[in-house]
């Protein structure tokens, strides 16, 4: 009898199941290549049988990344911890026998700085997560490698589930000639509404109503500053709390501008652009209803109710003064209670925050929200040897947020999960929280009955809402409980009012998502050094006359291109 | 061949400093053709566009460059001229300390700045002028309106500058001493003999005896006119001071850093350089001329 070599009959079983797998994905990605030549090499190389999602290598797969990383978000999490010790490596090298080698890691405040020098020399990881902006330059200079097949191959489940959640909107938008790109984390985009924070405590003792309008505000404000709101007996305080980037991610003023029906940015010094009149997008940024807006600034800050060096600022002085008492309103976004406000509550027991709409000039305000909310995407090096590692790595994180590793998984044993990349969470993620654990609420469980990838983080936030509301604190301090449940169950909280906003339309689209436009990577530097230096000097005294000259300039500099460039975008590209 | 032979040795010591100076300023200047480059980080120097002179002409064009040179004119040039007289007086009055305990304890105190970074002193300095900083504490309880110093564009300069050549003091001043040192004592005995004060002496023996060592240090520090300090100006700035501070680095790092744009970057640096050379050489050839010195 002639036998079979093994290599040989590992061969064939291997394409067999990747011919399995891939045609047991969903109807339209039967189309993905059959016989998947790059893998099956691979694994019968390695000696592997079968394309599993959650599979272990038999020889340790070295994986690089680079990390810009921010402090860990748990306060239990070991002092010290390097993101080289993250737990969650550990894991994946049991699990996988991937290891994950940094090329460096910086702060992510220098992130964009070093990952640019390392574009400029040509030395990038195997796994890279990029913006848009870099997406598209790497993908000109052909260093993506095409992830189609490991991604029909590997993908688990729940990732091909998320990646569908959006009718694969997002995944069609990074792929290229039918080869797929990149793998896009996307969220709601209604996770960047802003809306208003605000002492509750401090109105209380001043006797106050939460404002609903400009008017309204601005007299909370003036007391906050002037009437001693915390009873300290100092006259230490004052009303909003701002930084020196206007346009930020938090403790700026975009949903102060929205209150005037003002949109001049989306955020992170981006221009927003809304639908004129005539159908044409406008850029949000000139429109009058800024310079009225900045007037009122200016007054504000005649008035104290801004700190007079706000513009020396950056945003860990502005949680500096959040978290000890020192101001009580500030505009952001839905997470606040979960970072900084939670050190607040922790800190200052009686400190009382909660969320309202945007004040407006009469009544409730609308609130700025982009289209799609995506600027995370994951890349693999073309010369990287596996390129199907980063598919396996995705597939890892959403595992282990299933029940079984829950209870293991905990901050203070050294899991920091911002630091673990790739990480795609479940893009309706914050909804199935909200809904989940409001129906546990509601029906008077005490666990919540759901046991698929979303798992942990439910649990997480069913936990804490029912040790702060039987005031428990064995688990977590009162105010990281109170963090979690007023950013994602509570029903006047972050995400709750964030869901009535959408839900009840109180909110402006902007209509622009594309790359930068040429002109705007050529100029937007030059543009924005000049929005920033107007701005400042109004809102630091300077006459308002100033507003008009910078957008004569603004349009002069290369803003009247912009504006062409976008529209042309709006009426061919952009979807209606 | 006689000397070449007995001054070997000296040589081949010298080779692993020229080695380094090839490696790491020699090699470098290649890069100096993304100037010339529609520079494209991933195609490298080899497969990027060659555009001629455009990188130069869309820098020079942009409107702020004007300013921006200017600037920077004007606080290398305020720090260039501070930094050699600031230290001159300090070095010559240290001179006429006799305590030698006392003038080594000054002379150390002085020249500790030095050695910090401007990451630190930075936000040191930040802190000092702040509303709530000691300065305006002064201020204050002289009865004075406080001052907000550094959003303030009349203020800032003054404060990069003055800092800048307080930090840097003390090292110009050492070489100075170490000079003064090396002049010939009998020079002042024969003047004392001849009727001359200290002032006298100093003008006529001290100063001449240094002015090799000061132009020296006013040829070396030429180089450096277009280099008005980007690490402290970053660490420093706000968009409030951008008209009276935002210099040639701060305006490549925006644009090399945050824009991508590698080629003008390039060009700014290639502009930077061309000027530098062009200073050097002309201080070189005046100080020959005029003075008969030559530095090399």
């Amino acid at each position: 009898m002639r036998k079979i070599r093994p290599w040989k009959m590992m061969l064939a079983v291997t394409m067999i199941m990747s011919l399995l797998s891939a045609c047991g994905g969903p109807a339209k990605e039967a189309g993905a290549p059959s016989a998947p030549k790059g893998n099956t090499e691979n694994n019968s190389a390695a000696g592997e049988t079968a394309p599993d999602p959650l599979g272990k290598y038999p020889e340790t797969v070295v994986v690089t990344e680079v990390l810009g990383y921010n402090p860990p978000e748990d306060p239990r999490t070991p002092s010290g911890i390097t993101p080289d010790q993250n737990a969650y490596l550990r894991d994946l090298k049991e699990m996988m026998n991937i290891e994950v080698k940094y090329k460096w890691t910086v702060p992510s405040a220098q992130y964009e700085q070093k990952f640019s020098l390392a574009m400029a020399s040509g030395d990038l990881p195997d796994v890279i997560e990029v913006d848009q902006k870099n997406y598209e330059k790497l993908k000109k200079q052909g260093m993506l490698a095409d992830l189609t097949e490991a991604y029909a191959i590997y993908a688990s489940p729940d990732l091909k589930s998320y990646m569908e959640s959006d009718g694969g909107f997002a995944m069609k938008r990074f792929s290229e000639d039918g080869k797929q790109l990149g793998i896009p984390a996307f969220e709601d985009p209604f996770l960047s509404t802003q809306i208003l924070w605000i002492r509750q405590d401090w109105l209380k003792n001043l006797g106050l109503e939460a404002p609903k309008t400009m008017d309204e505000l601005e007299k909370v404000a003036l007391a906050f500053t002037n009437n001693d709101p915390d009873q300290n007996g100092k006259n230490d305080t004052y009303g909003l709390a701002l930084q020196k980037n206007l346009f930020f991610w938090g403790f700026d003023v975009r949903g102060f501008f929205n209150g005037f029906g003002a949109y001049p940015s989306v955020g992170d010094n981006q221009s927003a652009w809304i639908k004129g009149s005539d159908g044409k997008l406008i850029p949000g940024l000139i429109q009058p209803e800024v310079k009225t807006g900045l007037g009122k600034l200016q007054q504000w800050y005649k008035d104290g109710i801004i700190d007079k060096e706000f513009a020396l600022k950056d945003e860990n002085k502005a949680v500096e003064d959040l978290i000890s008492g020192k101001v009580g309103i500030s505009y952001g976004e839905w997470w606040y209670p979960n970072w900084p406000l939670n050190s607040s509550v922790d800190k200052d027991p009686k400190a009382d925050w909660i969320a309202i709409q945007l004040p407006g000039v009469d009544g409730p305000a609308k609130s700025l929200v982009p289209k799609i909310r995506s600027n995370k995407i994951f890349v693999v090096n073309k010369k990287a040897k596996n390129p199907e590692a980063a598919v396996k790595m995705l597939n890892f994180y959403i595992e282990v947020g299933k029940k079984e590793f829950k209870d293991k998984n905990r901050a203070e044993e050294g899991y920091v999960y911002n630091w673990f990349n790739p990480r795609i969470a479940n893009p309706v993620d914050i909804d199935t929280i909200y809904m989940e654990v409001n129906k546990a609420l509601d029906a008077n469980q005490t666990e919540i009955d759901i046991n698929d990838a979303n798992y942990k983080t439910v649990a997480d936030t069913f936990k804490a809402t029912q040790d702060y509301l039987a005031n428990d604190t064995s688990n977590a301090t009162k105010g990281i409980n109170w963090g979690l449940y007023y950013s994602r169950a509570a029903k006047d909280g972050g995400w709750g009012l964030t869901k009535k906003i959408k839900e009840t339309d109180q909110f402006v689209y902007n209509e622009y998502y594309g790359l930068p436009t040429p002109t705007i990577v050529e100029k937007g530097g030059q543009l924005d050094k000049l929005m920033q230096e107007s701005f400042t000097k109004i809102i630091m005294g300077a006459s308002l006359d100033e507003f008009d000259k910078f957008v004569d300039s603004w349009n002069a500099l290369g803003g009247k291109q912009i504006i062409d460039e976008v529209n042309e975008w709006y009426n061919t590209e952009a979807e209606k | 061949m006689k000397s070449l032979k007995k001054e070997m040795p000296l040589h081949i010591m010298l080779i692993p400093g020229v080695i380094v100076t090839l490696i790491y300023a020699y090699g470098p200047m290649v890069g100096l053709v993304m100037a010339f480059q529609q520079f494209e980080p991933l195609s490298g120097f080899f497969k990027s566009d060659f555009v001629g002179w455009d990188n130069f002409n869309y820098v020079f064009h942009l409107p702020d460059f004007k300013q921006v040179l200017w600037n920077t004119l004007i606080i290398a040039i305020s720090k260039m001229v501070l930094s050699l007289l600031v230290p001159l007086i300090l070095a010559l009055l240290l001179n006429e300390l006799t305590k030698k305990w006392f003038a080594g304890f000054i002379q150390s105190a002085i020249f500790l700045p030095f050695f910090l970074s401007w990451t630190v002193l930075g936000g040191v300095i930040i802190e000092l002028f702040s509303l709530s900083g000691p300065i305006n504490g002064l201020i204050a309880s002289m009865g004075f309106e406080p001052i907000m110093f550094m959003l303030d564009n009349s203020w800032f300069r003054g404060i990069i500058i003055g800092s800048d050549v307080w930090k840097g003091m003390g090292y110009n001043m050492i070489i100075m001493l170490a000079a003064i040192t090396g002049i010939n004592a009998t020079l002042y005995e024969a003047a004392e003999v001849d009727g001359a004060g200290k002032w006298k002496q100093m003008l006529h023996i001290t100063l001449p005896g240094i002015s090799p060592i000061i132009i020296l240090l006013a040829v070396l520090g030429l180089g450096g006119i277009l280099n008005a300090g980007f690490e402290q100006i970053l660490m420093m700035y706000n968009p409030t001071v951008y008209e009276g501070a935002d210099i040639i680095d701060t305006f490549v790092y925006r644009l090399g850093m945050f824009s991508q744009q590698f080629g003008p970057a390039a060009a700014v640096g290639l502009f930077k350089s061309v000027i530098s050379l062009f200073m050097v050489s002309v201080t070189y050839y005046a100080a020959y001329k005029f003075n008969n010195y030559r530095i090399f």
